[in-house]
């Protein structure tokens, strides 16, 4: 075979196409087709599709690469503590992502995870998530948490009124006088983005296996 | 012994290669100083995330970004494709032909790399793991790379012996693989990207199809090459060497869904993964019995490769551990798995480069290289920063993961555990860039160390010893 | 092969020519591993690891993959054979999160309402009555004035909470069923299930209509 450049050749094609159809198209014929689950008793089907301006925040979220420290998979409640750290009732499935043009999973959690960043017990408000951007420091703390944000932001005159979109910092952030940091709408649509991003439908696929369940299969070892 | 006119240790295989693969290396070298430089910037806002935090162009994500960009498709990309298009060239017996198109397709192999990571850094980024460039430099790079590598393919083709060699194999493959990979990848992600969870699939396929299908095989193509070369000994074991090749080409690329573990795809693409990777240790036991020579001699080439060596065999092991679901509880999403990123491309495939290109510059300028103090401090320095790097990140990694999986460890409090290390590691990183130079420095001194002499004076054939036979083992 | 000193840094010299390199190798691949019917400890042992490698990885995957089934995101669990087992959700578990989502601003996690405005479930003979008169309260809302144990409250009127005409939350049936089994077991309160057919039974007999009032509920 290696002496044979055909067969060579071939082989190596080979290997290329067994892992490509193994992995990409294997999984593509499962999970291609997947469809919005309907909840008869709820009379509606999940997940929902984001607001056009959070798709648009989607994309912002992917320039910058916060994937590259956030991550968006939730883990099962008994691998791990991401319920215990309120980050998710439940494990993501593919189901929950059916609807995102370019689903941010992520695989480093120098920071939290942000799958059900809103759906949390005590969610962000838009401002507080604004100012946070900017700031790089969480509601109510004191150090630096996040790199600040601030070119998302313009630092600008107030001309007549002050803008309806203008931070409220505190005052040993505040800009000089007659100036206001106005979010642009990059921040705006990432702000958005990331009120959206909640995970509140339980799928049947993404409910824990019963312990009954788990001891049958232990009676399979 | 043979004559030395069949025999000449530097033939004009070398002197007709010898600008088109130095123009490789010196563009690989250049990507990797660049690409030290960023690496350097990532982690010190991994400590002090205000870090250039107002400029978007050095954004941490889109930095992390730069970083693997010019380490992978920069350095390692030319640095590879030199040393594979350099041992098809010695093996197949005759100068290399078409090496216009190898120096053609560099060229705007490098072009489109600039233009990507100006994308990137303007926020055209696709955010996939190792496929960052934006869609308007993709086709670009795989036309480039076609280009570089048709020297290599008609080398092999047109090899004198009917024979062929491992590393043969492994640079072909390389070279034939690698565009296959990338327009696929392409066309699931960037041109009619596949739905939801699926790109994370794709990509988790493609990443670890670009370690084992592609960056894998160029270092070890190097490898296999100047082991047996310099020792003079045939390689123990090698009737296993193309079971271990086609083990690796086979199963290699199943093994990255284990990144995925506990994450939102169905159970048996971790499941599957793992298994690969458990596979696999059967390639790199091989690759490290074929290779045990290189523990036996000195030399500059050897320093690198049996460190290059030894980490490609421990990052196996350790990758085969924490694929374990236990295990990776606690690595995942950590340092850790950073550490055992940079374990495999700077522990392994990297200094498998570069000790391939200590061994080829010489025969590719005719001359020793120009300073050996350079080269000393360079491989101090290298090896040091490596595993300070790799260790320092797995201890962060192993702290991290602990606290993260205790929830009552607030991240504040958790970014306080890890922080003594992550200053460890970017002095990892400056004493890896500060090595990294050394070696551009000594490689642009010997280049122009050859430009210098008349041309008829090279090779300067005094210090080049005349090889012998290979000694064949008594069977 | 002579071993000369390799000492320089600068230079790696070569100890065989490619063309033996080429050849030496080319042979090694000829051969067997029981050349002579020697078997060699080397090759022996690198097949009984490979072989037991891909035992290992047969057995690993077999025993997690969950069949290679989409649906599976637990490696430890099995597709269900056969009719597919819905799995039955707790009443309880639903009905506190329809609370805690929709009751509780009024009538307060401690069940007891606020005294004057809005009357307490704990102990309410509305809430451990009638079935249907509770159905009607929580479906269609509630107004005018109502007496619960003892004291008389017009202070607010319920909101329809059911899935009908002018509702502002249209919980279905089962949520329905859920919360008011749920207000049922709580606070000292036992009384029995409201299953989700008795509300859809209600809900149909009395069609899209307005609230109620106590009275009617009465009569």
């Amino acid at each position: 075979m290696m002496k044979n450049g055909f067969l060579f050749f071939a082989g190596l094609f080979a290997a290329f196409a067994f892992g490509w159809a193994g992995i990409a198209l294997g999984s593509h014929r499962q999970l291609g087709a997947l469809a919005p689950y309907h909840d008869d008793s709820e009379g509606s089907s999940f997940p929902s599709r984001p607001p056009g301006l959070a798709a648009r925040g989607q994309l912002v979220y992917a320039d910058l690469g916060c994937a590259s420290c956030h991550t968006q998979q939730v883990r099962r409640p008994d691998f791990g503590s991401d319920k215990d750290r309120g980050w998710g009732e439940r494990q993501s499935v593919a189901r929950d992502y059916i609807y995102q043009v370019r689903p941010q999973l992520g695989n480093s959690r120098t920071g939290p995870d942000l799958a059900n960043l809103s759906g949390r017990k005590a969610p962000f408000d838009a401002a507080e998530l604004t100012v946070f951007l900017y700031t790089g420091i969480l509601p109510g703390g004191k150090v630096l948490s996040h790199p600040p944000f601030k070119f998302l932001f313009d630092d600008a005159v107030v001309v007549g009124e002050t803008s309806a979109y203008a931070l409220v910092l505190p005052p040993s952030l505040a800009p000089a006088a007659g100036r206001q940091i106005v979010p642009t709408e990059r921040a705006r649509t990432l702000v958005s983005y990331l009120q959206s991003l909640n995970t509140p439908y339980e799928f049947p696929e993404a409910r824990p296996v019963t312990p009954a369940v788990a001891q049958k299969e232990g009676a399979h070892k | 012994m043979s004559s030395p006119s069949t025999h000449a240790e530097v033939t004009a295989a070398d002197t007709a290669g010898r600008w088109p693969l130095l123009l490789l290396f010196a563009s690989g070298l250049v990507w990797l100083v660049v690409s030290g430089v960023l690496a350097l910037v990532a982690s010190i806002q991994l400590h002090s995330p205000a870090f250039l935090a107002d400029c978007a162009w050095f954004t941490h994500g889109r930095v992390t970004a730069l970083v693997e960009t010019t380490f992978v498709y920069g350095w390692c990309a030319n640095a590879g494709v030199g040393i594979a298009l350099w041992v098809l060239g010695r093996l197949g017996g005759s100068p290399l032909r078409a090496l216009n198109w190898a120096v053609v397709g560099t060229l705007f192999w490098n072009a489109a790399i600039a233009l990507g990571l100006i994308g990137i850094a303007t926020g055209d980024a696709t955010s996939f793991s190792l496929l960052q460039m934006p869609g308007y430099v993709q086709p670009l790079l795989v036309a480039a790379y076609v280009a570089m590598s048709v020297s290599g393919i008609l080398a092999w083709n047109g090899r004198r012996t009917d024979g062929t060699f491992a590393s043969q194999w492994y640079a072909v493959a390389a070279l034939f693989i690698f565009p296959w990979l990338l327009v696929a990848a392409q066309a699931m992600l960037v041109w009619s990207p596949v739905r939801g969870v699926l790109q994370a699939v794709v990509d988790g396929w493609y990443v670890q199809s670009v370690l084992s299908l592609w960056l894998a095989p160029l270092a070890l193509a190097g490898a296999y090459y100047v082991v047996p070369k310099a020792t003079g000994r045939a390689l123990p074991s090698y009737e296993f060497a193309p079971l271990a090749f086609w083990t690796l080409l086979f199963v290699g690329s199943f093994s990255g869904g284990r990144h995925l573990i506990g994450g939102p795809v169905p159970a048996w693409l971790p499941t599957l993964a793992n298994a690969a990777c458990w596979m696999l240790l059967f390639h790199f036991s091989v690759v490290a019995l074929n290779l045990r020579g290189v523990f036996s001699r000195g030399g500059t080439a050897f320093k690198f490769i049996s460190f290059g060596l030894s980490a490609y065999v421990l990052g196996s092991l350790l990758d085969a551990m924490t694929s374990f679901r236990g295990v990776a509880l606690i690595t995942q999403f950590t340092y850790f798995a950073t550490a055992q990123q940079q374990l495999a491309l700077y522990g392994g495939i990297s200094m498998l480069f570069f000790g391939s290109i200590y061994f080829a510059m010489p025969r590719l300028t005719g001359r020793s290289w120009a300073s050996g103090a350079l080269v000393r401090g360079h491989a101090a320095l290298t090896i040091l920063g490596v595993l300070l790097l790799v260790v320092s990140l797995a201890v962060a990694g192993w702290i991290q993961g602990h606290d993260l999986n205790n929830a009552k460890i607030a991240y504040a409090e958790l970014s306080a555990h890890t922080r003594p290390w992550l200053l460890v590691v970017t002095a990892a990183y400056s004493i890896l860039l500060f090595g990294n130079l050394l070696l551009f420095v000594n490689f642009i001194l010997s280049v122009c160390s050859a430009c210098c002499v008349r041309s008829d004076n090279l090779p300067d054939s005094s210090s080049f010893r005349q090889p012998s036979a290979m000694e064949v083992p008594a069977l | 092969m002579s071993t000369p000193s390799n000492q320089d840094p600068r230079l790696d010299q070569a100890a065989a020519s490619d063309e033996s390199l080429l050849a030496s190798h080319e042979k090694l691949l000829g051969t067997q591993p029981d050349e002579k019917a020697r078997y060699k400890l080397v090759p022996l042992t690198l097949l009984f690891f490979f072989s037991g490698l891909i035992f290992f990885a047969g057995t690993y995957l077999n025993r997690y993959s969950g069949l290679f089934d989409p649906h599976i995101y637990n490696e430890n669990s099995l597709p269900t054979t056969g009719a597919a087992v819905a799995v039955k959700i707790d009443p309880l578990v639903l009905g506190k999160k329809q609370y805690e989502a929709v009751c509780i601003t009024c009538h307060q996690a401690t069940g007891l309402g606020q005294p004057g405005v809005f009357p307490p479930l704990a102990g309410s003979e509305w809430v451990n009555g009638s079935d249907d008169r509770l159905i009607r309260v929580v479906v269609y809302g509630l107004q005018g004035p109502i007496k619960v144990m003892g004291v008389d409250y017009n202070g607010a009127a319920m909101p329809a909470i059911g899935k009908v005409a002018g509702s502002g939350f249209n919980l279905s049936d089962e949520k329905i069923a859920a919360v008011l089994t749920y207000i049922r077991q709580q606070w000292g309160n036992s009384t029995a299930a409201i299953t989700t057919e008795q509300v859809a039974a209600v809900r149909s007999k009395d069609g899209d209509r307005k609230a109620y009032t106590a009275a009617e509920l009465l009569k």
